[in-house]
């Protein structure tokens, strides 16, 4: 009687066989297909986490906030209504690739405490509250919007702040991404293709990315001349059509090789109105290094600024390097060679001139509210620097302001308002020069400062000018925010 | 193997079950608590006990029984702590009954074999028919026992002792009853039911009167479709009584007739009852309907390839997403947080558990007995065959229990009967 309790024996091994295959197949082939079906809960609950807490613009715009699963009242998933417009800085939060910006600056505050941490269970017993907080920034949603627009489909960064008090009013980064594609069902497949994306949309252009500044490093240069006491705005200069660069072949031109205003000689005033290379070339010489270092260091290169997060910092050359150099040291005085900076820096340059040589540390949250609305704690602006005296800083704002009225930044000029401003078009060793701008307005009491960068040219390319394609940019944001605001 | 092994192993097993709760309990962030020390006690008691009344009472018993079923209830009980701890306090109960009366069984057959349960076949029959019955009570009298209605199947008995209410599924130990007079009758006739062939030239014909056998089982199993609206049961039955058939006569008419009927019942079943047609198509195409029919077979897949290779980790999942993860579909939550390692892991203790039961049949002494074990293996093979094929689509979805993993305390208790009846047969296989 064996032979068929054999037989059924294997016939019942035979099911199991089917059975391991079948589960090989569901969990090891056809496993990511389920795992990643977006009917598959898992999928919502792993992009939903705690309650966190709302964060809102100046003008009580909502550019972050909570929303409840229908299924499960106690996870949320993350919202960005404004979409792409804030990605680089309200940044975004997400389980699988970590968070970014104001949401990971700030996760501590934004985070509700009730999940009894040990820290919490005390703040529980001492009857502190634990409900997310909410954070109000400094960036305001319809300059943000402008800037944005201003810059289109431009690879770039435009940035504003609050002169006076070192607010960041408009942080752009460009291109951008939609932050809400990162924590949606189909997270990973738009993270994989955002990080593979040439344009680099998930690169912050404002404070991680760092450009040659070009003539907007004039401003440091002239600035530095003048607090020294070897220049003043009326000291002039011989106008060669080309400067011979001591121990080297190479050559300063201005642009387009023509020579800077008509006679011999040319003022500092009217060098930097041109923005003559061959002028702040020589000027850079007779500063030498260890002035102009020491000068670029005290606006904020080659040190960490203080910020919400951590930034690239922005690269001078040492006084050593530069100083058995010289044609290192004229470059670096046109903010060219290995000089690079990062646009929230050069607009917190712009911003210092305008503020009578006050470096304000600058911020981006300005006040953090509990549930209940009162004010838990609020940004005190404060002084990072004082990088030139008051006098200095008058003498180049008015430069500055020449720049804007006629010289080669007449496309940022606003009627009616003061602007004062310099230009740059930043060589670059791949293709068409980055183009610049920095300024601020009105000059006589500025409430905005800002730095635009245009990569490579942006729409125009190789005929790009920071004159052309960068100072246009900037004077939407003036137009707005003084004018229509 | 040495029974001293034996022991070793169901100390490891004992341990694997408190370590599976210590890890429910840090996922769930909470600490180590009393939960853990109290599940390795209770296996320690429960399959501490079984051991000794094997050393005691059979002692030429299979040494490979209890590590595999403790080893098998380790893992499931872990899996029940983690979707719902109040429930696996209450398993663990069911587990000390269960072993209490498989030690039972144990310590009285000590002496007289299993010779007594050929002998009273006819009153283990109606025993069976009892039991198999006694859910069609009413659901409403006074008398403490009623019939019960869970989740449209009316398998279920209540018994009231004041202010505790038991729930338990007589079929569970029906089904062995019924497996126990089966394996005795068959026996006995099996020389009538193999005999009397016609030939008409090379094709070999059935008589008549063979074919009775199968239309008592086929009406039977129909019977329990109809009245007890059981899938399940009903196929498992059917099953069962044919695969019986053919192992004591060798026909293989038997099974071949059998499923064709089968599959006439099928139709018939498909046509007139919802339910039915339901899980059929559930089963087909479980995303056309996925908000109905094809909600729960669509959740334990997406359960088990979240798990992949490697599982989430106990309580790192969500297997409470699937319905129903503690009973029917405990397979797919497995599947999710011990992954396909774990999944084949159990797999692989039950195929090498039916194993050693048929190992025992083919060893065994006289024919009752091969087909008492056979059987019995068979029911339990099945079982894990019928449950985990639904839940990964090979069939469709009947609700039967996996065997000493899914939460209820009567199929662990007939389950664990079963077990001891098989490892007094192996202490009884000829030397």
């Amino acid at each position: 009687m064996n032979g068929p309790i054999r037989k059924v024996a294997i016939a019942v091994f035979i099911a199991f066989a089917v059975l391991l295959l079948d589960i090989t197949y569901i969990q090891a082939i056809a496993g990511p297909g389920y795992r990643d079906d977006p009917r598959n809960p898992r999928v919502q609950i792993g992009i939903a986490g705690k309650e966190r807490g709302l964060i809102l613009d100046a003008t009580g715009v909502q550019l972050a906030r909570s929303e409840a699963l229908e299924d499960d009242p106690n996870l949320f998933v993350r919202v960005y209504p404004e979409g792409g417009l804030f990605a680089h800085s309200v940044g975004f939060t997400s389980s699988l690739f970590g968070d970014w910006g104001v949401e990971s600056s700030y996760a501590t505050e934004l985070r509700s405490k009730r999940d009894l941490t040990i820290s919490d269970l005390i703040d529980a017993l001492l009857g502190r509250d634990l409900q997310a907080q909410n954070l109000e920034l400094t960036l305001v949603a319809e300059l943000q919007r402008v800037a944005a627009e201003a810059l289109g489909d431009q690879a770039g960064a435009v940035v504003a702040l609050d002169p006076s008090t070192g607010a960041v009013l408009a942080f752009v980064s460009s291109p951008t991404f939609d932050p809400n594609s990162i924590i949606s069902k189909s997270a990973a497949a738009a993270w994989e293709a955002l990080a593979n994306d040439p344009a680099a949309p998930l690169r912050d252009r404002v404070s991680r990315e760092s450009y040659a500044p070009g003539s907007t490093f004039k401003v440091i240069t002239a600035a530095a001349a003048i607090e020294a006491g070897v220049a003043g705005p009326d000291t002039t200069f011989a106008n060669p059509p080309e400067l011979e660069l001591p121990g080297s072949t190479a050559v300063i031109r201005n642009f387009a090789g023509t020579l800077c205003g008509d006679g011999n000689e040319v003022t500092l005033r009217e060098a930097f109105r041109r923005s003559c290379n061959t002028v702040f070339g020589q000027l850079a010489m007779d500063l030498g290094a260890s002035v102009l270092e020491q000068q670029a260091e005290a606006f904020g290169f080659n040190r960490q600024i203080p910020f919400e997060w951590e930034t690239l910092t922005a690269a001078f050359p040492t006084a050593d390097t530069l100083s058995s150099n010289l044609p290192a040291l004229a470059q670096s005085g046109l903010g060219q060679r290995d000089v690079q900076a990062t646009p929230l820096l050069m607009a917190m340059v712009a911003a210092t001139i305008g503020n009578g040589g006050l470096q304000m540390e600058p911020y981006m949250v300005a006040r953090i509210y509990d549930a209940a609305g009162n004010v838990v704690d609020e940004h005190q602006p404060s002084v990072w620097a004082t990088p030139i005296s008051p006098a200095t800083a008058d003498v180049v704002a008015a430069m500055m302001e020449q720049v804007v009225a006629s010289g080669t930044a007449t496309r940022a000029a606003v009627a009616g308002v003061r602007v004062a401003g310099k230009t740059g078009t930043a060589e670059t060793e791949i293709g068409p020069p980055h183009a610049w701008f920095i300024g601020f307005a009105p000059v006589d009491n500025p409430t905005i400062a800002l730095a635009v960068v245009v990569e490579e040219g942006g729409d125009a390319g190789e005929n790009a000018t920071g004159g052309s394609v960068a100072a246009p940019v900037a004077k939407r944001l003036f137009e707005f925010w003084l004018l229509n605001r | 193997m040495t029974r001293s092994a034996e022991a070793a192993f169901l100390l490891g097993a004992s341990a694997l079950a408190s370590f599976g709760v210590a890890m429910a309990n840090l996922a769930g962030g909470g600490g180590v608590d009393a939960q853990v020390a109290l599940t390795f006690l209770v296996f320690l008691i429960a399959f501490g006990s079984l051991h000794l009344a094997l050393r005691q009472w059979a002692p030429r018993a299979s040494f490979y029984l209890l590590p595999l079923v403790a080893i098998i209830t380790a893992v499931g009980l872990t899996m029940i702590y983690r979707l719902d701890p109040d429930r696996a306090g209450l398993q663990r109960w069911w587990l000390l009954i269960a072993a209490a009366l498989a030690v039972g069984l144990l310590f009285a057959v000590r002496s007289t074999g299993l010779e007594p349960l050929r002998r009273y076949r006819y009153l283990l029959l109606l025993g069976s028919l009892v039991l198999l019955l006694l859910p069609l009570l009413p659901t409403d009298w006074s008398i403490p026992l009623r019939g019960k209605t869970v989740n449209g199947s009316r398998l279920w008995v209540e018994f009231i002792a004041g202010p505790i209410g038991i729930q338990f599924q007589p079929g569970e130990i029906a089904k062995l009853l019924l497996v126990v007079f089966l394996a005795s009758y068959l026996a006995e006739r099996h020389t009538v039911l193999a005999s009397g062939t016609r030939t008409i030239g090379r094709l070999r014909l059935v008589e008549p009167r063979q074919l009775v056998p199968v239309l008592v089982a086929w009406t039977a199993s129909f019977g329990v479709l109809v009245y007890q609206r059981d899938l399940g049961a009903s196929l498992l039955l059917f099953a069962v009584f044919l695969t019986l058939l053919y192992m004591a006569t060798g026909r293989a008419a038997y099974p071949i007739i059998g499923t064709g009927m089968f599959f006439v019942g099928a139709f018939f079943a498909w046509q007139a009852f919802s339910h039915v047609e339901r899980r059929v198509i559930a089963w087909l195409r479980p995303f056309s309907d996925f908000d109905g029919a094809g909600y729960q077979i669509a959740q334990g897949l997406f359960a088990m390839g979240s798990g992949s290779l490697a599982g989430s980790g106990v309580g790192l999942g969500r297997p409470e997403l699937i319905p129903f993860a503690q009973t029917d579909f405990l397979f797919a939550a497995i599947g999710e947080e011990l992954g396909l390692a774990g999944a084949v892991v159990v797999l692989c203790a039950f195929a090498l558990l039916t194993a050693v039961g048929f190992g025992i049949a083919l060893r065994s002494r006289d024919l009752f007995r091969k087909l008492l074990a056979a059987g019995l293996t068979f029911v339990l093979g099945l079982q894990t065959f019928l449950i985990i094929g639904g839940v990964v689509r090979v069939l469709p979805l009947t609700g039967i229990t996996l065997p000493f993993m899914s939460y209820g305390g009567s199929s662990l208790v007939s389950n664990m009967v079963l077990i001891a009846v098989l490892a007094r047969l192996s202490h009884e296989e000829p030397t």
